[in-house]
C-alpha cells in the first residue's frame, strides 16, 4: 500500500474540503442552483429537493423536516472509482477533486458498481454515455476560487477549505454544541477519509448517507489481490517449467528402461 | 424427425432475427432503450452471463492444455484441441457480448495503452487480449493442419509449451480476477456471496467448469456428429472433478463457518434459495454423482456430472454479480428481452461455430455404439446407468428446480427498500423555500415596527448578498435585529442608504 501512503500524506498537506452542517442549512437551495448552473444542467421545475441525484444532478439537496442534506461526490481521500477504473479516466487530484476524464472512458461503468456512496451516474440514454458527477469545481478551484456551491452558500452551512482545518473546525463544533450534534464527523473516517465532511444532529442512520463502510480505503481491498500478480507469473512460471521438465524427463527415464528391456 | 428439426429451426430463426435487432437497438439507441440497466444496477446480463460466464466456460482450454503439455498425461490427448477450439470461442464470445456491454465499445483497447495497475479490470483486460492471442495461435495449428500447410502448422506447434505456459498463467491470473472484481462491493454485495476469498472460489470454479465443459460438449458432440465418446478419459477427468469440487466445497464450507452466515440460509429471501440451488449444484450434486463408480464410467452420468458442474458455476456467477447485488440496489433488475435475446443469440453462433469447427477440423474420432449388436447391460453394465445415480440425478434436479421456482417467487414478491425517509417531507413547488416574513420588535423610539420581507427582498438580489456575510442564518422566525443598530452600514444601512436604495423612514417603517 506504499503507493496509497505517500498519496495519502501529500494529499493530507495540500487538499481541500467541503463542511456541510445540516443544522445550518437554510434550505434555500442556493448550493442547488449554482451547481446546476456552472455545470450547465438543465433546470427541473417545481421543488428543488425534490430532486435526486442523477446524470443530470450532481448535487441534491434532500429535505429532512426542516433540514437540508447535500448528497454529493465525497471526493474520497483514496476513491474507489479511480482506483477500479482501467483506463485511469478517474483522477484524484493533489488539491483533492476527483476528476474524470472523459475521453479516455470506455463505459465498463466499474465505478458505478463500485463506488460504496453510489455517486456517479451515467448517461443510459445516449448513444455515447459518459458518467457524470460532480467534479468539485476543478477549475474554479484552480483559479483560486471556491467551489459554486459553497460561494453561494449564505448560511455558512457549506464551508471550502483546507480538509484538516475544517476537520478541526468540525471537531470544535461538536464540542461547543453541547450535545446538539451526532458526536461524529460522517466523512472523517468513512472508506479512509471523505473531503466532503458532515456534520449532523440528525441520527446517522436517518441520514441517507452509508453507515456499513469500512474505516479503510476501499482500493486496499483489490489491492490485496493485485500484489500477487508477479508471484503468480514468477512462480507459477516456474513451477509449471519444473513440472513440464520433471514428467518429461519421466517419461525418457521409462522408455530408456524399456528398451534395456 | 422432420417436425422436430423444423420446430427447432423455428427457435433458432427467431431467436437470431430478435437478437439482430436488439443488437442494432443497443447499437444506435444506446443501453438505456436496450436493457433494464440503471444507475442503481449498472451490470447486469451481459456482464453476468457473456463476460463472467463466457470466459469460465472456456477454461476447459487451460486446464487441458496443462494437464497434456505440462504434466504429459497423454491419456488427455484425444480432448484437448475441443478444449482449446472451445476456449477459442468462449473468449470471442465473451469479448463480443462485452462490446455490446461498453459504452463506448470502439475504445475497447484502451486499458492497453491507458494504463492503471491499480484495477482488477485493467488487470483483466491485459490477461483476457493476451489469453485470446494464445489460444488463437493454438488454434490456428489446426487450420494450418487441415489446409496441409505443414510448415504453418509445425511452428505453430513448436511454441506449444511456452504458450501453454503463458495461457496457464494468464488464465490463473484473469479467472481469480473476475472474482476479484467484487471485492470493491463489501457494502453491497450479500454475505452469503461476498468473501475476501472471491478470487480463489473463481480459480477453482473455473478449472471444475473446464472439466465439466469438456464432459458435456464430448457428449453432445458424440450425439450431435454421432463420433466416439471417450468414456474412459472422461471417466478419469470426473475423478479429476471429485477432487476439485471437494477443494471449492471445503473452501465454502470454511469460509462461510469463518464469517459466521451460516444463520443466512435460515432467513427467508430469494437470496438462500438461490445459494441452496447453487451449492446443490456443484459442489455437492455433481461430486457425489462423479464419486459413484458407475455414474462415472457411463455416458449419461458423465454428461449429468458435467452438466451440474456447468449450471452450478453459471448460476455462482449469476449470483456474485446479480442476485447478491438486489438487496443493496434498491431496485429490482430483470434483464430485458433484448438483453436476452442479445446473449441467446451469441450462444447460438458460439455453438454453431463450434459444430462447424468440429466437423471441418475433425477434432474426435468416429463413434462406435456402446451396446454392440446382441450385448445387454449385464455384458457391458457401463453402457446403463444404476438405479442410486439415476434417483441422485432425479433429486438434485427437482431441488434444484423447485428452489429455482421458489427464489422467483419470493423475487417477485420482494418489494426494493424506498431510499426514502421517514422524515422526508415534500416541500412547496417552488425554490428557494423563503422563510416567512420577520416583523422586528420596535425599540421605544422607533417611529412604527419594522417587517422584512424574504420574498421582496429576494428578487432584488441573491442570497448571499446579505447572507452570511452581513447577517448570519438563524432558525425560521427569529432574527437577531434587537438591540442592533439596523440603520448602521453594515446592516440594513447597507443598501438602504437613500442612494441605490430608499431610506425613507416610511418604506421599512409602519407608521401608524
Amino acid at each position: 500500500m506504499q503507493f496509497f501512503e505517500n498519496h495519502h500524506k501529500e494529499f493530507v498537506m495540500t487538499a481541500k474540503g467541503l463542511l456541510f452542517d445540516v443544522t445550518r442549512c437554510a434550505l434555500c437551495g442556493a448550493c442547488w442552483l449554482a451547481d446546476k448552473e456552472r455545470n450547465e444542467l438543465p433546470i427541473p421545475d417545481g421543488d428543488f429537493t425534490g430532486d435526486r441525484l442523477s446524470d443530470t444532478t450532481f448535487l441534491a439537496i434532500e429535505r429532512h423536516g426542516a433540514r437540508g442534506v447535500r448528497h454529493s461526490c465525497m471526493h474520497c481521500v483514496q476513491p474507489t472509482c479511480a482506483s477500479v477504473c482501467p483506463v485511469a479516466a478517474l483522477e484524484k487530484t493533489s488539491i483533492g477533486a476527483v476528476v474524470y476524464h472523459q475521453e479516455r472512458c470506455i463505459g465498463c461503468r466499474y465505478c458505478v458498481v463500485a463506488c460504496p456512496f453510489c455517486i456517479p451516474k451515467y448517461e443510459w440514454s445516449k448513444q455515447l454515455p459518459y458518467v457524470r458527477k460532480c467534479d468539485f469545481c476543478y477549475s474554479r478551484i484552480v483559479a483560486g476560487e471556491s467551489p459554486a456551491c459553497a460561494a453561494a452558500c449564505p448560511t455558512g452551512a457549506l464551508l471550502y477549505g483546507e480538509r484538516s482545518a475544517l476537520l478541526h473546525i468540525a471537531h470544535e463544533r461538536i464540542a461547543a454544541g453541547n450535545g446538539t450534534y451526532v458526536d461524529r464527523v460522517y466523512g472523517e473516517y468513512e472508506v479512509g477519509g471523505t473531503s466532503l465532511l458532515i456534520l449532523t444532529d440528525i441520527p446517522l442512520e436517518e441520514l441517507g448517507y452509508p453507515t456499513n463502510l469500512p474505516g479503510t480505503p476501499m482500493p486496499s481491498l483489490t489491492w490485496e489481490a493485485l500484489v500477487n500478480v508477479p508471484r503468480v507469473v514468477l512462480l507459477g512460471g516456474a513451477i509449471l517449467t519444473g513440472l513440464w521438465w520433471l514428467t518429461k524427463r519421466r517419461e525418457e527415464v521409462h522408455a530408456a528402461r524399456k528398451e534395456q528391456q | 424427425m422432420k417436425r422436430r428439426l423444423s420446430i427447432g429451426w423455428l427457435f433458432l430463426v427467431t431467436v437470431l432475427a430478435a437478437g439482430l435487432y436488439s443488437m442494432a437497438v443497443r447499437v444506435f439507441k444506446g443501453l438505456g432503450a436496450s436493457t433494464h440497466l440503471s444507475d442503481q444496477f449498472p451490470w447486469g446480463l451481459w456482464v453476468g452471463f457473456d463476460v463472467l460466464c463466457g470466459v469460465a466456460l472456456a477454461a476447459g482450454a487451460f486446464t487441458l492444455s496443462g494437464a497434456v503439455y505440462i504434466l504429459h498425461l497423454d491419456r488427455y490427448k484425444p480432448l484437448v484441441r475441443a478444449a482449446i477450439m472451445t476456449g477459442f470461442i468462449g473468449y470471442l464470445a465473451a469479448i463480443v457480448g462485452l462490446l455490446f456491454d461498453l459504452g463506448h465499445p470502439y475504445r475497447i483497447w484502451h486499458p492497453l495503452i491507458m494504463w492503471n495497475p491499480h484495477s482488477v479490470m485493467f488487470e483483466i483486460s491485459w490477461c483476457v487480449t493476451l489469453y485470446t492471442t494464445v489460444l488463437a495461435v493454438e488454434f490456428s495449428a489446426f487450420v494450418f493442419e487441415r489446409l496441409r500447410m505443414t510448415f504453418a502448422a509445425r511452428a505453430a506447434l513448436a511454441i506449444t509449451v511456452p504458450l501453454v505456459i503463458l495461457g496457464i498463467i494468464l488464465s490463473t491470473l484473469h479467472q481469480s480476477s473476475l472474482g476479484s472484481l467484487f471485492l470493491i462491493v463489501p457494502s453491497k454485495l450479500h454475505p452469503l456471496w461476498y468473501s475476501p476469498w472471491l478470487p480463489i472460489f473463481f480459480f477453482a470454479s473455473a478449472l471444475a467448469i473446464g472439466c465439466g465443459m469438456v464432459i458435456v460438449e464430448s457428449f453432445l458432440s458424440s450425439k450431435a456428429f454421432n463420433m466416439e465418446l471417450e468414456v474412459d478419459i472422461l471417466s478419469s477427468l470426473g475423478r479429476v472433478l471429485v477432487v476439485v469440487l471437494g477443494v471449492y466445497g471445503l473452501a465454502r464450507v470454511i469460509d462461510l463457518t469463518d464469517r459466521g452466515v451460516w444463520y443466512l440460509v435460515a432467513v427467508p429471501g430469494f437470496e438462500r434459495c438461490m445459494f441452496l440451488a447453487e451449492i446443490l449444484l456443484a459442489p455437492i450434486g455433481a461430486m457425489v454423482l462423479m464419486m459413484m463408480p458407475n455414474a462415472r464410467k457411463n455416458r449419461l452420468g458423465l454428461f449429468m456430472g458435467g452438466l451440474m458442474t456447468v449450471a452450478g458455476f453459471i448460476l455462482n456467477r449469476f449470483n456474485v454479480s446479480m442476485t447478491g447485488l438486489v438487496r443493496a440496489s434498491g431496485t429490482k433488475y430483470v434483464p430485458s428481452w433484448m438483453e436476452i435475446s442479445v446473449t441467446l443469440t451469441l450462444v447460438v453462433v458460439a455453438v454453431a461455430l463450434f459444430a462447424v469447427a468440429a466437423r471441418t477440423l475433425r477434432i474426435f474420432p468416429d463413434a462406435k455404439p456402446c451396446l454392440e449388436e446382441g450385448q445387454t447391460c449385464k455384458d457391458k453394465p457401463s453402457c446403463c446407468l444404476v438405479t442410486p445415480a439415476k434417483l441422485w440425478i432425479l433429486a438434485i434436479w427437482v431441488a434444484v428446480g423447485m428452489l429455482i421456482v421458489n427464489a422467483v417467487r419470493d423475487f417477485a414478491a420482494y418489494q426494493p427498500a424506498a431510499v426514502q425517509h421517514e422524515a422526508v417531507q415534500r416541500g412547496p413547488a417552488s425554490y428557494p423555500v423563503l422563510p416567512k416574513t420577520l416583523t422586528f420588535t420596535p425599540s421605544a423610539d422607533s417611529p412604527g415596527p419594522v417587517s422584512f420581507s424574504h420574498e421582496t427582498h429576494h428578487a432584488l438580489g441573491a442570497c448571499a448578498d446579505c447572507h452570511a456575510g452581513r447577517f448570519s442564518i438563524l432558525p425560521r422566525g427569529t432574527h437577531s435585529g434587537a438591540g442592533r443598530d439596523m440603520h448602521a452600514p453594515e446592516r440594513c444601512g447597507m443598501c438602504h442608504d437613500g442612494k441605490a436604495v430608499s431610506n425613507e423612514c416610511t418604506a421599512c417603517h409602519a407608521v401608524p
